[in-house]
């Protein structure tokens, strides 16, 4: 059974605190790159482009956090800690999964709702005729 | 009593209980901001154009936040290794500057970007006619209104610049600050009230969170609420926001230029030098006022509960850093070192949680 923190006085000292600046360094390099090219490049990117730019930076940003602050490098080998966030992870995608997956279907601002048009009706009204359903015309 | 493997770690586990805890609290947090987080893409998917207004944070009070937490995120870290190699006074130091830091974020959060919201308005017109009249004033945006209300449009609303045509012009807001306003007097004549700064400070204004909503007139509950039918308000001299709206061509003939002669100020928003004029608007021009409250849109509703849920935990965390670096906290450390570092570490474990949640806050409300 591993035992939790057993790094020398010395390693604190050198090694340790480096690594301290190093994450922190990184840190402010990313926000600052992330503030950045949306300051100068945010007429010319797409939000799609930011998004991923942005949601990009900051999972470098979390994972340095996470690995080396929160010492999750070390401890990832506590069963007790890894399960717990492995289980938190996998119920965070899902609950993401769900209010996501739940949108891809929802009609959107603007769009046409054909919720109550079903197979054949809606195959007949949308083959080329891109104008808005009318369920009474249909039947 | 003894308190078992507070500062041993339990063979089974191979951790002090502790740490054991405090991961089991970060994963309920991870579930608590993870239901509101799913709730922001919910409520940002399915936003009807020209309700989130993400172009009119302020990006450089965001960024300079972020840098102050992981500033402290990097602190406490320093103060839990100086308690491992059993120096009390580089713990204090550090300990200390994390506070600093995380009081700052608070500071920043509480008394300027909050209140500078609750000081800026948005205005609707009751009619495109009315849009047209106030948007086209000659002193403002003038006849080719309609190019330079669709650059801010983008800006604020529509990167893609795909919802121009979905939003009536009465419903494309006009964004700024009350510098004054008008009543009616009983023999019919008019009479204004400047209204200026509030403590000296340019983001605080005397008009805090002020509201009108043209479906109150006549109700007996909603004006209550309503700032114009409580104080029997008729027209407000209005300042468009600065680096939101280009400088007018010309002084404005008419309208109290209060906001210039106390020399303009700058506002939550980009730094522009370009005074504006203050423009009357009637209120029978106006559909709807309303200050960036949680009331405002969805949008900010969902920023305050964000960004207030988040600062509440940081309020936590320097509460408890705080005791940290009382007396009684240095009698523990020295009846168990490594009890007390202990502490320390789960302490640091959650105030990065706390940097963790705003590393994401920070692009999704700043940048996109």
């Amino acid at each position: 059974m591993p035992m939790a923190d057993n790094h020398s006085p010395e390693y604190y000292k050198g090694p340790f605190k480096r690594i301290i600046w190093i994450v922190g360094a990184i840190l402010i390099a990313g926000t600052i790159a992330s503030f950045t090219v949306d300051y100068i490049y945010a007429e010319e990117l797409t939000f799609k482009q930011a998004l991923y730019f942005g949601l990009g930076i900051a999972c470098i940003k979390a994972t340095a956090v996470i690995l080396y602050f929160m010492h999750l490098l070390w401890d990832i080998k506590f069963k007790t800690i890894s399960l717990t966030l492995a289980s938190t992870v996998l119920f965070f995608i899902g609950m993401m999964w769900l209010t996501v997956g739940s949108e891809v279907d929802s009609v959107k601002p603007g769009q046409d709702d054909t919720t109550w048009l079903h197979g054949a009706q809606k195959d007949i009204k949308f083959k080329g005729d891109k104008s808005p359903a009318d369920p009474t015309q249909t039947q | 009593m003894e308190i078992p493997y507070n500062s041993t770690a339990r063979p089974d586990t191979g951790l002090y209980n502790g740490k054991v805890g405090i991961w089991l609290f970060l994963a309920s947090e991870i579930m608590l901001f993870g239901a509101v987080f799913s709730g922001y893409v919910l409520l940002r998917v399915g936003a009807d154009p020209g309700i989130w207004s993400m172009g009119l944070m302020n990006k450089w009070v965001g960024a300079f936040n972020t840098l102050i937490l992981i500033a402290s995120s990097a602190t406490i870290v320093l103060a839990w290794v100086s308690l491992k190699l059993k120096d009390w006074a580089g713990y204090r130091k550090w300990k200390i500057a994390t506070v600093i830091f995380a009081s700052l974020f608070l500071i920043v959060k509480w008394s300027y970007e909050w209140p500078a919201k609750f000081t800026h308005y948005d205005i609707t017109f009751k009619s495109d006619e009315k849009a047209v009249e106030v948007f086209s004033d000659p002193d403002f945006l003038g006849k080719d209104y309609e190019a330079k209300l669709k650059e801010v449009w983008h800006k604020r609303f529509d990167r893609d610049e795909k919802d121009w045509d979905k939003v009536d012009l009465k419903d494309k807001p006009l964004d700024g600050h009350i510098v004054g306003y008008y009543t009616k007097n009983d023999d019919g004549t008019e009479e204004h009230h400047p209204v200026g700064e509030a403590f000296g400070l340019s983001f605080w204004s005397h008009a805090l969170a002020w509201r009108y909503d043209e479906r109150n007139e006549g109700r007996v509950t909603g004006a209550k609420r309503d700032t114009f039918l409580k104080r029997g308000i008729v027209a407000i001299d209005f300042e468009p926001a600065h680096g939101t709206w280009p400088a007018p061509r010309h002084a404005h003939a008419g309208a109290i230029r209060y906001a210039e002669l106390k020399g303009g100020s700058k506002h939550d928003g980009d730094d522009h030098s370009a005074h504006h004029h203050s423009l009357r608007i009637e209120k029978s021009q106006i559909s709807r006022l309303s200050s960036y409250e949680p009331a405002h849109s969805t949008f900010f509703a969902t920023y305050y509960t964000l960004t207030g849920l988040h600062a509440l935990h940081v309020f936590g965390g320097i509460l408890v850093m705080l005791y940290h670096l009382l007396p009684v906290s240095r009698r523990v450390y020295e009846a168990d070192p490594e009890r007390f570092t202990n502490r320390i570490e789960i302490t640091g474990l959650f105030w990065h949680f706390v940097d963790l949640v705003w590393i994401f806050l920070f692009p999704i409300l700043y940048l996109l």
